[in-house]
């Protein structure tokens, strides 16, 4: 709700002026439309089921960008996801501030840029699978930041890259396996490298943030009310009750692509102070060729839970993932604006909340345009 | 019918006098008034790409782009982005959203371009050699 303050600011600002539809307001949009489909219900992947589902990735985004001055521009970006019953939410709105050629400092809402893929997440035309593989690109709920941000860009010989550092905070309910909390993010901070030389990428980047939760041990509770509830009668409780505990997220990826043959691999690590929360590394690794119109590509992506020592470790155990997938897929662009994709993800559930788990496989087919 | 086949064949006909200008000649062309002389490769793919704003001597770079389509413009994407158009799409779309980037601005065609490149020294563009005369200098070629 704080965040459709920022929006609002935005949406008045553009409304405001007095040349609002003149050249200056350019409009750009994105549209997914996504049907899915798992091969059992013993699994759970991206919230489908088997049966087919067209609204968890569908969604279409609105960007307007006002250029009010040489120095400053205001932008807001509008989106509706099926996921969220088609309800239209500010996803970003701010104001850009150019301080010269190549730095820019950003205040409003913005998106966390803690990946790779952070920045166009929604975008699927950006990219070649339906949706980013989610065993890396977790915390979905935590991809928008209230706050400032700068954006220097450079040259140095050969190599193009740019430093963006950010600060802000985040407060708002977040849906986590299928139950609701409340999670405040304060004193959030980051800083993204990002280089580019002639066909090769790479960037790393660390974000940090104290995180409260409204955990309530409670043993009739939603589920991590009930890990606190274990853990409180093994005297740790307290561990478990996130109180401006801080995380911290390490990032780093190299990237290739040669016009015809790209590759990427990306490693990223959550590091928590609660316990409440199980610490955990998550990488992709992922190769493509195009051939004319279209595109096939390969992924492996795996996830493992790393526990706490101890007793805290002991009931960590009640919560603990280990995952892989292996995703092959294939991208015909269909003309220089729309894309056509088919996914089929083989996912392994290694372990589920302590126990052995099942696989199985997710379909997904999806069009993805941009205008 | 007949009248739109007439303007298909006419449209197939312009389209194969187009490829055969491309493979005459495309040229990177600023303004007369420019003080650059001659452009590298690297440097015009990193103005296009909005990666640098500037011309080597420091004053600032506007590129500006042919219409969808065109001749020149796939040539330029292909020989001197080293990109498809999809991919180019993709890039782009990498950016916009991000408010880390906007493409160049769509103009028109070789004789738009020239004639709006010759009035502003900051303006890069690319047209085909047969456009080319006195009020723009071209500082690369392919």
């Amino acid at each position: 709700m704080v965040h459709r303050k920022s929006g609002l600011a935005a949406a008045v600002l553009l409304a405001c002026s007095p040349v609002a539809f003149s050249g200056d307001l350019q409009i750009n949009g994105f549209m997914n439309v996504t049907a899915g489909a798992l091969s059992t219900n013993k699994i759970s992947q991206d919230g489908y089921d088997d049966e087919v589902s067209f609204d968890n990735g569908t969604l279409v985004g609105l960007q307007m960008t006002k250029q009010v001055n040489d120095s400053t521009s205001a932008t807001l970006q509008l989106i509706s996801r099926g996921s969220q019953n088609y309800e239209t939410e500010a996803s970003w709105a701010y104001i850009t501030y150019a301080l010269s050629d190549d730095t820019d400092i950003r205040m409003g809402r913005l998106r966390t840029p803690m990946f790779y893929y952070s920045d166009f997440l929604e975008v699927g035309y950006a990219f070649n699978w339906v949706r980013p593989p989610s065993i890396v690109y977790r915390m979905d709920m935590l991809s928008s930041i209230s706050g400032v941000d700068l954006t220097h860009r450079f040259v140095a010989g050969d190599i193009d890259g740019s430093v963006q550092v950010y600060s802000g905070r985040f407060a708002d309910d977040i849906d986590l396996y299928g139950d609701v909390y409340n999670i405040q993010m304060r004193r959030a901070a980051g800083l993204v490298l990002n280089m580019n030389y002639g066909d090769f990428g790479a960037r790393v980047s660390y974000h940090q943030a104290a995180i409260t939760m409204d955990i309530s041990p409670d043993p009739s509770g939603r589920p991590l009310d009930q890990l606190a509830a274990a853990a409180t009668l093994y005297n740790v409780g307290a561990d478990f009750i996130p109180d401006e505990d801080k995380s911290k997220f390490y990032q780093a990826s190299v990237s290739y692509d040669n016009g015809s043959q790209a590759v990427i691999a990306e490693w990223t690590a959550l590091e928590h102070e609660t316990a409440i929360l199980n610490n955990d590394t998550a990488y992709l690794i992922s190769a493509a060729q195009r051939i004319g119109d279209a595109t096939i590509h390969l992924t492996y992506t795996a996830t493992a839970d790393d526990l706490k020592s101890g007793t805290v470790g002991n009931v960590q155990k009640l919560a603990k993932q280990k995952e892989s997938s292996i995703i092959l897929g294939t991208r015909f662009d269909y003309n220089s604006s729309t894309a056509f994709k088919v996914d089929i993800q083989y996912n392994d559930e290694e372990t589920v909340n302590g126990k052995d788990g099942d696989s199985g496989v997710l379909t997904t087919v999806g069009m993805s345009l941009v205008f | 019918m007949t009248l739109f086949k007439l303007l298909s064949r006419f449209a197939i006909a312009v389209s194969f006098l187009a490829a055969a200008a491309v493979q005459a000649e495309v040229a990177v062309i600023v303004s007369a008034g420019n003080a650059n002389n001659a452009l590298d490769q690297d440097t015009i793919a990193r103005i296009f790409l909005g990666k640098v704003s500037s011309f080597p001597d420091g004053s600032q770079a506007i590129p500006v782009d042919q219409n969808e389509g065109s001749a020149s413009r796939e040539a330029f994407s292909d020989k001197v982005l080293g990109k498809s158009s999809s991919q180019l799409k993709a890039y782009w779309s990498r950016l916009i959203f991000t408010g880390k980037g906007t493409p160049p601005k769509e103009s028109g065609s070789d004789a738009d371009i020239k004639a709006l490149v010759a009035k502003n020294p900051n303006l890069i563009g690319y047209v085909d050699t047969s456009v080319v005369d006195d009020s723009v200098k071209i500082v690369f070629k392919f």
